[in-house]
């Protein structure tokens, strides 16, 4: 079974559907209408670029060219995580790289040599769009994980100097704000995994649906995604912020403020 | 006798703006001391400096003879108490609050017994039954006394005092001051209230992060 080509009119037509959001948010009085062509443009050139680069790396199929694109996906990653998260990257962007590449690469590696097996295991096809959602996902659970974090050592400052003297290591007086970072990074999934399939059908399955495979097949790949991403929110952001605690103390246990971008 | 305390020409930087300046004195073990000055002349800024937790630009802070750093900073915490004019619980009932420090594993091995929390509660006039209380429903002269009594307990013998009488009515302040009275325990503490300062053997004044004074208690 194949999908059905989207002609080029029929592309048009389905642009036209804007329209009509277009005018209800005019009608309303909301002056939106430069945003969302804006958005809808740079959409469509993205899109266009990544099918037109997506197109030449599962035509050439090159382990290397398909490892250096996870590799600038990596660091696209690491510095928007660090940027969301209000971290200085020239103090954390090793060791966010590291995390993050350990828990994709540890995750993508099991899930295409062990689980799918294809003939050849970097094979585009499977590497690079698997990486990416894996990876996607990834980003997200570490924004949170070191935003809540480091917000909460801030906010907690005089809880935190006194657990330090009663006695707790560094790592003991942290804990608490570690384990609710942690349970907040991959709460997401959790309840993601909790609801699929009753609330909505996921954007992987629903797209393998319409690429022509068995729903079976689609669902196999959905829990194995699910699987995987679960698995790499939660090692990245525990390697993540272990990592992190040498960096944003210093050696007297106390948090170093110049490593923030932000103030809050 | 070598000092307990002894600050060396200390000077403190937050931010490039001077918290503290050239501080100079010694304390030695026993002694029971009072910080005093204008809000901002630097008096909490002086326990925290000596608790490792404003970063020395000048100078230096010994304890015991030995300079802080980050490895003796660690015996510094463990020898010392702080208690603040509202100190952190760490937990919802005080029980547990109480007990928190041997959570760690430092403590683990030193929990202490039933009969030793009930006399350290009666040395501090607190009744036993406190320990069944939500940890939010007790006052903040009973949560700095339940501080207190964990520095007791943790057999601390250094207490970093910051207004620790300020919400103590007669009859508890009386109980604290008889706690430190003990010649084994060194108080380094920063107060307004009269009474306490009167019950101090020597008075710093600070000004402007600068100490201008030390007199022994009874000297000019």
């Amino acid at each position: 079974m194949e999908t059905l080509d989207i002609a080029t009119p029929q592309m048009a037509l389905l642009y036209g559907l804007c329209l009509v959001p277009g005018l209800l948010l005019w009608l309303i009085g909301l002056q939106l209408s430069r945003d969302i062509g804006l958005s809808i443009l740079r959409m469509t050139i993205q899109l266009a670029l990544v099918g037109i680069y997506l197109k030449t790396l599962f035509n050439l199929n090159n382990p290397w060219l398909n490892g250096l694109w996870i590799l600038v996906m990596l660091i696209v990653a690491d510095l928007s995580i660090l940027r969301r998260a209000g971290l200085k990257a020239r103090y954390f962007a090793l060791a966010t790289f590291s995390a993050v590449a350990a828990s994709v690469l540890f995750s993508t590696i099991y899930l295409v040599i062990l689980v799918i097996q294809p003939t050849h295991f970097y094979d585009a096809r499977y590497v690079v769009p698997l990486a990416g959602m894996i990876l996607g996902n990834c980003l997200q659970g570490n924004v949170i994980a070191l935003e809540r974090f480091y917000s909460a050592v801030r906010k907690n400052e005089n809880e935190y100097a006194t657990y330090l003297m009663l006695g707790a290591t560094r790592w003991e007086a942290v804990k608490p704000y570690f384990k609710e970072a942690i349970k907040a990074a991959i709460n997401p999934t959790i309840a993601s995994m909790t609801t699929m399939g009753l609330v909505s059908l996921p954007g992987m399955m629903t797209g393998q649906i319409l690429g022509g495979s068995e729903p079976w097949l689609a669902v196999k790949y959905q829990i194995a995604i699910m699987v995987c991403i679960f698995t790499s929110t939660t090692i990245a952001g525990i390697i993540n912020l272990k990592l992190s605690l040498n960096i944003a103390f210093n050696n007297f246990d106390v948090f170093r403020e110049e490593v923030i971008t932000k103030t809050s | 006798m070598s000092p307990s305390i002894r600050f060396d020409q200390v000077s403190v930087s937050v931010n490039e703006k001077s918290i503290l300046s050239g501080i100079n004195f010694s304390l030695f073990p026993g002694e029971k001391a009072v910080l005093c000055g204008k809000s901002g002349s630097g008096k909490s800024s002086v326990l925290k400096t000596l608790m490792g937790l404003l970063p020395v630009t000048q100078g230096l802070v010994y304890f015991e003879e030995i300079a802080l750093s980050p490895l003796s900073v660690k015996h510094v915490r463990s020898c010392a108490a702080y208690i603040g004019q509202e100190p952190i619980m760490g937990a919802d009932n005080v029980q547990d609050a109480l007990l928190l420090p041997f959570q760690f594993k430092i403590h683990r091995q030193h929990r202490p017994t039933e009969k030793q929390i009930v006399d350290v509660l009666q040395r501090l006039q607190l009744p036993a039954d406190i320990l069944k209380q939500q940890s939010s429903r007790i006052s903040g002269g009973e949560k700095q006394r339940i501080a207190l009594a964990r520095g007791l307990l943790l057999g601390k013998t250094l207490y970093l005092l910051d207004e620790v009488t300020s919400a103590l009515d007669t009859e508890s302040k009386q109980a604290v001051f008889d706690v430190f009275s003990d010649p084994g325990l060194t108080v380094l503490s920063v107060a307004h209230d009269l009474d306490w300062q009167e019950r101090c053997d020597i008075i710093f004044e600070l000004d402007a992060g600068r100490l201008t004074e030390g007199r022994r208690h009874g000297n000019t």
